[in-house]
């Protein structure tokens, strides 16, 4: 097993996630805190305004004329847009590398974060979650932070933890912890606490493979986990670990998804994985 | 000297084929991939004689059940529609029923998803009931499973390559 001080001690060498991001998604996850405070935060941060200018300018959006200030953006947009862009913007840089021990290339883990948090997205407002929308988004696109740490401790480990999946009927998530000691849940959670996350968001990325009976009842964290599995049942860059999480039933007939319902919001994913692709071109 | 210059002007190209999409190909030195399949299946269909092949890449077993999506605007992203249009797109550039030769890669499932939640699975019975209609065999099928699969067909040769994390490729 490794000695899991190693794998701890990575999480001080990640370049954390900028402090505006961070006050940012707090705001955004209250659903008491008014728009205009926002605003006021991106308002504040310079280089931030212009990332946000430049994004909202680019032809991806073809606004018919051209946007100079962060109300202008606002109002064009909508701050639920702008929120959605900048939290995108301040976590791109991380997540866009190749991952070893996954198996995935440039930018695969980057198309797996965003296409999850639009389907979480998508699945908030179907499952009556819309008041907790900006929570959602984030919670998916933040959720396999872990695995950043982790690609390189599962590359070493690989034939092993391959052994446990594919001949003992381990899930991915179950055969890091066997054999690492640790999964990219509970150190995307470490990751969390210490760049000062709430704890709602915390608690999502400890749980999203809901491998804890008590997240099962918990409906963001399901609606999360929902929108991990269609990813990986339509393939959206899925590495080394594929398919290989467990299925709850249950929780899908809790919330009420039926197997007509599943097909749907593939089919809508599908339909709108162009558009997605188009929006991964402005980060 | 004139079959070398030939070669040299015969550069070889990749072509990706993203789900709910299907492409078809007579481009002697073109390669069709579709990358990262789950539950849905990729199909790939090469005719030797008529040197004309291609792949469909379908996510979902019945157009009749995805609420909201139109299939006559997505026919590739359904067994049904996707492999009606793909044999007949198939016959209008040459291709015989006699000659094809079908290999097929997908139908994953997640780990416990059975029942009527097992997309993977309804997808290879839709796509064998689809195929049944035509009189068309399997000649190689990698399905099921929890694993990602990427499948090649390169249209010269008519081979398929099917690529699984952790095991050898399957070279058919």
């Amino acid at each position: 097993m490794t000695n899991l001080n190693d794998i701890v001690e990575q999480i001080n060498l990640l370049a954390p996630i900028p402090a505006i991001a961070t006050q940012i998604m707090t705001k955004a996850e209250d659903p008491d805190s008014s728009l205009s405070e926002i605003a006021d935060l991106i308002i504040k941060d310079p280089a931030l305004t212009a990332n946000l200018l430049k994004i909202c300018n680019s032809a991806y959006f073809g606004l018919p004329r051209k946007v100079e200030s962060v109300k202008g953006a606002v109002a064009w947009l909508g701050l639920d847009q702008i929120v959605e862009l900048v939290l995108t913007n301040s976590v791109s840089g991380k997540f866009n590398k190749g991952l070893e021990g996954y198996g995935l290339g440039e930018g695969e883990l980057w198309r797996h974060a965003v296409t999850s948090a639009h389907v979480a997205k998508s699945l908030a407002h179907r499952y009556g979650a819309s008041q907790n929308k900006h929570l959602i988004y984030t919670a998916a696109l933040l959720k396999d932070i872990g695995k950043l740490i982790l690609g390189r401790f599962v590359a070493f480990s690989f034939e092993k933890i391959n052994i446990l999946v594919h001949s003992q009927g381990y899930s991915f998530n179950d055969a890091e912890k066997n054999v690492i000691g640790m999964n990219h849940e509970e150190l995307g959670a470490m990751v969390g606490e210490k760049w000062s996350f709430s704890e709602k968001l915390i608690y999502i990325i400890r749980h999203h493979h809901l491998t804890d009976e008590s997240a099962r009842q918990d409906l963001e964290t399901t609606l999360i986990y929902l929108a991990d599995i269609i990813c990986m049942m339509m393939g959206i860059c899925s590495g080394t670990d594929g398919l290989s999480y467990r299925f709850y039933s249950d929780v899908l007939k809790r919330i009420n998804v039926s197997e007509k319902d599943l097909q749907a919001i593939i089919a809508e994913t599908s339909e709108n994985q162009q558009k997605i692709e188009h929006l991964l071109k402005l980060f | 000297m004139e079959r070398d210059q030939g070669k040299a002007n015969a550069v070889s190209s990749v072509t990706a084929v993203n789900f709910s999409e299907m492409k078809i190909s007579s481009n002697p030195v073109e390669t069709l991939v579709a990358f990262s399949i789950g539950s849905g299946i990729a199909m790939a269909i090469h005719d030797p004689v008529g040197g004309v092949g291609g792949i469909l890449n379908f996510i979902l077993p019945d157009s009749t059940k995805a609420n909201g999506t139109n299939p006559a605007k997505a026919p590739f992203m359904f067994a049904d529609t996707g492999i009606t249009a793909f044999l007949k797109a198939l016959f209008e550039q040459g291709a015989k029923a006699e000659n094809l030769k079908v290999v097929i890669a997908g139908g994953a499932h997640i780990m416990d998803q059975t029942g009527v939640f097992n997309i993977g699975q309804k997808n290879l019975e839709a796509l064998k009931t689809c195929l049944d209609g035509y009189d068309v065999k399997i000649h190689h099928e990698s399905s099921g499973g929890t694993q990602s699969r990427t499948i090649s067909l390169e249209i010269g040769s008519g081979r398929s390559i099917i690529k699984t994390f952790g095991e050898e490729e399957e070279k058919v």
